[in-house]
């Protein structure tokens, strides 16, 4: 290379360098800014936080059970064993039932109107160019609005009960997975859509046969995505009495019954995870199983 | 005698117009061969007979019937009575053979309950039928897509078949396939036309392939007719021209 | 050939669902009558559903009809918004600083001591199992009200979910680069700042602004429990039946989230494509 070439090469390096530099001020300037802003907003300081650790230790082992190692398989009248810890074992079991039946109802019923609507709201194959735009903005809306805001309402209008939280998370799983059927129908290859309407089949045809054999696998990966999600909503949803472990929760954690806060949560801690594994189990034997 | 007309047919993309006036007659029964290079307008030709593509203006009729003009229920009783196969196959993957087959119903038959794959055994023998004369009949709950490639075509045509169409509108069905399939494949679309006495309107790249198996060529540059006549008639300077290249 | 002979051919073709594909058949009977029974459970009717919605009329009616706009008190609706996007702004923030070493231990190729790796995972994964409103609840108790509680919410819930995305990209990352630094026989920080970072370090960040984006929306929320921002303005708006200003919240959280998910959605297609 020239040396008239090299000089230009590394001109263009060192002000290439230069702006990334400027950049990379520019944004930890924003972050900075950004992080002063935020603390003064939230209080978030030294001292509040110092102040708090303890109390927030206090907690913790207030809520811890008392078990004594020697007593731990004793009847549930010793405390210190595990029965003491759990004596209510039989109704958080039965709200723990609940509160996954909730989750299951509410994510069918979320999965099937999603699936309807998302057949209007992408736009490679809505019949109708106006039900797209209404349709993709109302699965917006239901989606944008928190969950336990619907159950609020849903609590007002129908009462204290899992009716209410079923509702309300089925309305926003409904928002939630239209926009991402949607986008899976959006990407799919049309080759065999068009194929059907060659033969004289209908829209109704073409979306069963052209469409939904090539989003199959997408679809329910997301919905069972979506249930470990709703569980949590589930377990959550009672705190403003929409039924599930959450009503339950709520209340022994205002009256301050200790140690029955940490006996739910851990309940609700291994459901959780329980079915996070078999939902992905299930979900690669699934999309295993179709691709084969 | 009944026959497809096309009159003045243009078709504009944008600014190009993929189909600058085209006018034609195809009688019953015959097996055309439309060459030409990519590009030429022989797809969006093939697409506009059964209006997966609407014209820009000009028409098309059959049998005194304005096609280009159809709506709605009767626009798929047309698309009905013209099948198609594709160079892709355009199967649904994941379903087996079988039910693709069958879903060729679905425009002359539409029943909700077809929805839910259940199809009455008429059909089903009928489907089978086909399914055997290519000898693909052990495989018929196979997933399609574990067949070859002159297989799945076959499958196409039987799907095609179970339209009983008029018109067989066949979008360069052998360009995926190998020489060997080619024939095969080629050979089934002839006896069709032979023996059903079903129209065959076919996009062939090869310009051999057309020669062998047509009747009649039509030569396609640019959106417009160059060629119309007897394969024997088809001299080499107007090849070369056809394909910007040699004879292949 | 006859009828008979044809389906003898495939005989399968011709039987009723439930021999053809006993297994799916059976499957789906399953779930309906399993849906159906919870629905009974729950004792859900129609009829609850219509008079729940006709209850409703009075809200929906109330929530379109804005009284007495001018007089609203804008100024504690925009501060909660405010502390909202502070809650996650710096929560998403603190959690990205503390997972990125936590990660790092966290991933086999950089710790070879898998009992600590396990146990991290692990705790990790009962972070993450335990709802974000849960542990507002909980801070609330410990901290007293107030968005302290909810930023602390925000930081300890994506401390779950942000720790196990990253170790995740960390194992997932290409160790071709990793092994080159290596072979140059820098040392362990050379060959994670060098060999590691330029790999991950679009992943972090892009998933930290999409978490900003999740955390949000659930900062919103935490205000139920009494950890401030505006979900704590629009419940108290809601308890008190201001319908009208309830939805002018609801539509204020709704276009700022959606500000937020543009932004988000802008500067992570920036990063992809750098």
């Amino acid at each position: 290379m020239s040396n008239k070439l090299l000089e230009k090469h590394l001109s263009l390096y060192s002000s290439q360098l230069k702006t990334r530099k400027l950049w990379n001020i520019l944004v930890v300037f924003l972050l900075t800014i950004s992080f002063l802003i935020s603390s003064t907003i939230i209080d978030f300081n030294f001292s509040n936080i110092v102040n708090g650790v303890p109390r927030l230790g206090d907690y913790i082992s207030q809520i811890l059970p008392s078990l004594d190692i020697n007593l731990i398989f004793e009847n549930s009248e010793t405390e210190g064993s595990i029965k003491y810890w759990y004596f209510n074992f039989k109704k958080y079991a039965f709200l723990l039932y609940e509160t996954f039946n909730m989750a299951v109802v509410s994510t069918t019923i979320g999965f099937v109107l999603a699936l309807i609507l998302s057949f209007f709201s992408a736009r490679n194959i809505t019949p109708n160019i106006y039900g797209y735009y209404f349709v993709k903005r109302f699965l917006e809306f239901l989606r944008g609005v928190p969950e336990i805001i619907y159950a609020i309402l849903f609590v007002w209008a129908l009462g204290i009960g899992p009716l209410a939280g079923i509702m309300a998370i089925s309305i926003h799983t409904t928002g939630a997975l239209g926009k991402l059927f949607a986008e899976v129908n959006e990407n799919v290859d049309l080759k065999s859509c068009e194929a059907i309407r060659s033969h004289g089949g209908n829209w109704l045809s073409e979306m069963r046969y052209g469409i939904i054999p090539k989003v199959l696998p997408n679809v329910i990966s997301y919905t069972l995505l979506r249930f470990e999600i709703n569980i949590r909503a589930s377990t959550v949803i009672g705190f403003v009495g929409a039924g599930g472990i959450g009503q339950e929760l709520y209340l022994v954690i205002n009256f301050n019954y200790y140690e029955e806060v940490s006996a739910i949560i851990l309940l609700i801690i291994i459901t959780v995870i329980a079915i996070d594994i078999s939902s992905s189990r299930v979900r690669q034997k699934i999309v295993g199983e179709i691709n084969d | 005698m009944a026959h497809l007309e096309i009159n003045s047919l243009v078709k504009k993309f944008a600014k190009t117009k993929a189909i600058n006036g085209i006018s034609l007659k195809i009688f019953d029964g015959e097996m055309v061969g439309i060459i030409g290079k990519s590009g030429a307008g022989k797809s969006t030709l093939m697409r506009l007979i059964n209006r997966l593509i609407e014209p820009t203006s000009g028409s098309i009729t059959y049998n005194d019937i304005e096609i280009t003009a159809l709506k709605g229920k009767n626009l798929r009783e047309w698309r009905s009575e013209c099948a198609m196969i594709f160079q892709q196959f355009n199967l649904i993957d994941r379903l087996d053979v079988l039910t693709n087959v069958l879903s060729g119903t679905l425009g002359i038959n539409f029943k909700i309950l077809k929805l839910f794959k259940f199809y009455n055994k008429r059909e089903k023998i009928e489907a089978l039928t086909y399914l055997n004369n290519f000898e693909l009949s052990d495989k018929a709950l196979q997933r399609v897509d574990t067949l070859s490639g002159g297989q799945q075509q076959r499958v196409a045509i039987a799907r095609a078949m179970m339209q009983n169409p008029k018109i067989l509108l066949a979008d360069e069905p052998i360009s995926s396939l190998d020489p060997k399939n080619s024939k095969v494949v080629m050979d089934d679309i002839k006896r069709i036309n032979n023996q059903n006495g079903i129209t065959v309107i076919c996009n062939l790249h090869s310009l051999n392939i057309a020669k062998q198996y047509c009747d009649r060529l039509i030569g396609l540059s640019e959106g417009k007719i160059v060629f119309d006549g007897n394969p024997s008639s088809l001299t080499n300077e107007l090849a070369e021209q056809l394909y910007d290249l040699e004879n292949e | 050939m006859t009828d008979k002979d044809i389906i003898s051919l495939c005989p399968r073709a011709f039987q009723p669902i439930w021999k053809r594909s006993p297994i799916v058949f059976t499957g789906f009977i399953f779930f309906v009558s399993y849906f159906l029974f919870c629905l009974y459970l729950f004792d859900f009717s129609v009829s609850k559903i219509v008079i729940g919605f006709s209850n409703m009329k009075p809200v929906l009616t109330a929530m379109v009809t804005w009284k007495d706009f001018f007089n609203w008190n804008f100024s504690s609706i925009f501060s909660g918004l405010a502390q909202t996007l502070g809650m996650a702004f710096l929560g998403t923030f603190l959690a990205t600083l503390v997972c990125i070493p936590i990660s790092l231990i966290a991933s086999k190729q950089f710790f070879k001591i898998s009992i600590i790796r396990f146990l991290i995972k692990r705790l990790l994964d009962i972070i993450r199992g335990v709802d974000i409103l849960i542990w507002a609840i909980i801070y609330v108790r410990a901290f007293g009200l107030g968005p302290f509680a909810g930023l602390l919410s925000v930081f300890t819930a994506d401390l779950g979910t942000l720790g196990k995305l990253f170790s995740e990209a960390i194992d997932n990352a290409d160790t071709k680069q990793i092994e080159g630094m290596k072979a140059t026989g820098a040392s362990k920080i050379a060959v994670i700042r060098f060999g590691l970072f330029p790999q991950i370090f679009p992943i972090f960040i892009s998933q930290s602004l999409y978490f900003f984006e999740s955390n949000t929306r659930s900062a919103v929320i935490l205000g139920v429990v009494g950890a401030g921002g505006i979900g704590l303005q629009l419940t108290e708006r809601m308890k008190a039946q201001y319908w009208d200003q309830s939805l002018f919240i609801i539509l204020l959280i709704l276009i700022m989230v959606t500000i937020i998910d543009t932004i988000s959605r802008i500067i992570r297609m920036k990063i992809i494509n750098e």
